[in-house]
C-alpha cells in the first residue's frame, strides 16, 4: 500500500519576469501517514509553504509528482483544505456565510449547510458571532474562522500555513491547545508549516526541519511526547531537549542564508 | 449643563447649520443695509425664496426637472452599462487594458464639455445629444473605477476560494464582483458630480427647456432670484444624489464604512 501522501523528488522553479529564476523546492521527498500531524520548519523563502500549495493544487511542481492516497494531485479538491495565515475571509460575508464557503462551492442546499456551519462555529467556540463580519473580530476569532472554513467540508488532509503568526502569543497558546483537541477528535492528516520551533514541537508526531533555499529535507524528528499533550509538558526538561535539538538542526541553515544576504 | 452636553452630541450638526445660516443671513444684511440693492445684478435669500415659493407652485420648474431628470437618467444608465463591463474587461484582460488605456486616458483627461457642440450637432437639440453628454462625461468614472477594482482584487481571496474548489465563475462572482462593488459606488458617486455638468451644459448650448436652459434664460433676462432658485433646485438634486450614493456606499461595504474618507 502506498503512502497515504507522498512527495517525490519535487522542484519548483519561479521564473518571475526580469529577475532571475528562484529554485523554490529541490527534489524534496516526504511521506506522510494517514491522521499523522507533520509539521514543517525552516529559513524563510526554503519552499515550505510552496509545498502546501503544491498538495492543495494551487501549484504545479516542475518535476516530481504529489500523491494523495496513491493518485497524483491535479488541482484543488475537497478532501484538502488550508488554513491561511493571513485568514483569506471575505470581508463581505458573515462568519456564518465565510465558513459555509466550500459547501456552498460542493453545491450543498443551503439548510444543510447553515446546519454543518452552526456545528463548526460552536466546535470553534464562536457561538453567538454567526451574524458577525470579519472586521468586527479579532485575529484569534477570525482564524477560529478560517479553522471552521476549513474543517467545513470534512477534507482528510488539513494544510495549515504558518496559521498562528499573525496571533498575539496568549491567543496562539490557545488556538494551539484547541486545534490538537480537534485533531485527536477528528484524527485527520495535518500538514503544519510554523516558524516556531516550540510549536512544532509541541504539536507534532514528527518534525520535518528543511534546508535553506532550494529548500530540500535535512532532518525528519520524531517527537515522543506522549498524547494527549498539554501545556504542562513543555516546562518539562525533555521538552527542551526536543526544542535544542530542532534548534540545532535548524541554525545552520539560517547562518547559510544570512551568507546570501537574505 | 444639559446645552453642553446637547452641543456635545450634536456639534457637528450644530456647526454646519449655523454656517450656512450665518452665510444666508449675512447675504440679506448686506444687501438690504450695506449695498443699496439694484435688483438688475444683485439679489438677496428673501427674493429667491420668493421665487423659489412661486415657481414651484406657478412656474415650470417641475416641467423643466422631468425634462432634465429624463436627459440624465438615460446618459447616466447608459453609462453603467457600458462603463462597469468595460472596465472589468479591462481589469480582467491585460491586453484589453493596453489597448484601450490610450484613449481613455485622453478621453478622461480632456474638457468634455468642449463636444457639446459636436454632440448637437450629431443628435439635433433636445433629449438624445443631452443624454450623450451626460454619458461622455459621467462615463469615465465607472470605467477607471471598475478596472481598479477588479485589478485590486486580493490575490490571497481568489486562492482561497479556487482552493474549495471554485471554478472561474465562482471567482467572479464569490470574489471579485463583491470586492469591486465597493469601487463602482464610489466611481458613481464622481460619475454624478459630471453628468450634472453634462446635463445643464447641454441646455445652456441648446435647448428649449430643462432646469439648465430656465437657468440660462433667467439671467439672460435679468431675473437673478429665478435664476437663483433655479440653482438651489440643482444644489437641493445633487445633495441628496450625492448623499444617496453615499448611503448605498455604506450599505454595499459595510466592511469599508470605517476607513471611509468624503
Amino acid at each position: 500500500m502506498p503512502p497515504f501522501i507522498q512527495s517525490r523528488n519535487i522542484s519548483v522553479v519561479f521564473k518571475p519576469k526580469n529577475r532571475e529564476p528562484v529554485t523554490a523546492l529541490n527534489d524534496f521527498n516526504l511521506e506522510v501517514a494517514k491522521g499523522e500531524f507533520v509539521s514543517i520548519v525552516g529559513p524563510s523563502g526554503c519552499g515550505k509553504s510552496t509545498f502546501l500549495n503544491i498538495l492543495l493544487g494551487l501549484i504545479k511542481p516542475d518535476t516530481g509528482e504529489m500523491q494523495l492516497n496513491g493518485a497524483p494531485i491535479t488541482g484543488p479538491s475537497q478532501e484538502r483544505a488550508m488554513v491561511f495565515q493571513e485568514f483569506g475571509l471575505l470581508p463581505w460575508r458573515t462568519v456564518a456565510a465565510n465558513v459555509e464557503l466550500g459547501l456552498e462551492l460542493k453545491g450543498i442546499a443551503a439548510a444543510q449547510r447553515a446546519e454543518r456551519a452552526g456545528e463548526l462555529i460552536k466546535l470553534v467556540g464562536l457561538s453567538g458571532f454567526q451574524n458577525h463580519y470579519p472586521h468586527e473580530l479579532s485575529g484569534g476569532m477570525k482564524q477560529r474562522v478560517g479553522l471552521a472554513r476549513a474543517l467545513a467540508t470534512e477534507p482528510d488532509v488539513l494544510l495549515m500555513d504558518e496559521p498562528f503568526a499573525a496571533l498575539d502569543a496568549q491567543t496562539r497558546d490557545l488556538m494551539q491547545a484547541e486545534l490538537l483537541q480537534i485533531w485527536e477528535q477528528s484524527k485527520k492528516t495535518v500538514l503544519f508549516v510554523t516558524h516556531s520551533i516550540e510549536e512544532a514541537a509541541y504539536l507534532s508526531d514528527r518534525v520535518i526541519v528543511m534546508t535553506a533555499r532550494p529548500g530540500r529535507t535535512k532532518e525528519i524528528l520524531q517527537i515522543h511526547l506522549p498524547r494527549p499533550r498539554d501545556y504542562e509538558m513543555r516546562l518539562t526538561p525533555e521538552f527542551n531537549d526536543i526544542k535544542a535539538t530542532i534548534w540545532n538542526t535548524l541554525k545552520d541553515e539560517l547562518t547559510a542564508r544570512s551568507e546570501y544576504g537574505a | 449643563m444639559e446645552l453642553r452636553a446637547f452641543y456635545q452630541e450634536h456639534y457637528r450638526a450644530i456647526l454646519g447649520t449655523t454656517s450656512v445660516l450665518t452665510l444666508i443671513v449675512m447675504w440679506e444684511l448686506l444687501l438690504t443695509f450695506v449695498i443699496p440693492l439694484n435688483p438688475f445684478f444683485f439679489t438677496k435669500p428673501s427674493l429667491i425664496a420668493v421665487a423659489f415659493k412661486e415657481q414651484v407652485i406657478h412656474g415650470a420648474l417641475w416641467s423643466d426637472l422631468v425634462v432634465s431628470s429624463r436627459a440624465f437618467l438615460w446618459g447616466f444608465s447608459l453609462a453603467i452599462l457600458f462603463g462597469i463591463p468595460t472596465g472589468a474587461f479591462m481589469g480582467w484582460r491585460r491586453r484589453a487594458e493596453y489597448t484601450l488605456d490610450p484613449f481613455l486616458t485622453a478621453l478622461y483627461a480632456s474638457p468634455l464639455v468642449a463636444l457639446a457642440p459636436l454632440m448637437i450637432v450629431v443628435f439635433g437639440v433636445g433629449l438624445l445629444a443631452k443624454a450623450m453628454l451626460v454619458f461622455l462625461l459621467s462615463v469615465f468614472p465607472f470605467i477607471f473605477n471598475t478596472f481598479a477594482g477588479v485589478r485590486s482584487t486580493d490575490r490571497l481571496l481568489i486562492n482561497v476560494v479556487r482552493s474549495f474548489g471554485g471554478k472561474e465563475r465562482d471567482l467572479y462572482l464569490k470574489v471579485i464582483f463583491p470586492s469591486t462593488l465597493p469601487y463602482i459606488a464610489a466611481g458613481a458617486r464622481i460619475a454624478l458630480g459630471r453628468g450634472l455638468v453634462g446635463i445643464i451644459v447641454g441646455e445652456f448650448y441648446a435647448a428649449s427647456e430643462g432646469i439648465g436652459f430656465a437657468i440660462s434664460r433667467f439671467g439672460d433676462t435679468y431675473k437673478l432670484p429665478e435664476m437663483f432658485a433655479g440653482i438651489l433646485v440643482l444644489m437641493i438634486g445633487a445633495v441628496v444624489m450625492t448623499e444617496g450614493m453615499r448611503k448605498l456606499e455604506a450599505f454595499l461595504a459595510p466592511w469599508k464604512t470605517s476607513q471611509q474618507s468624503r
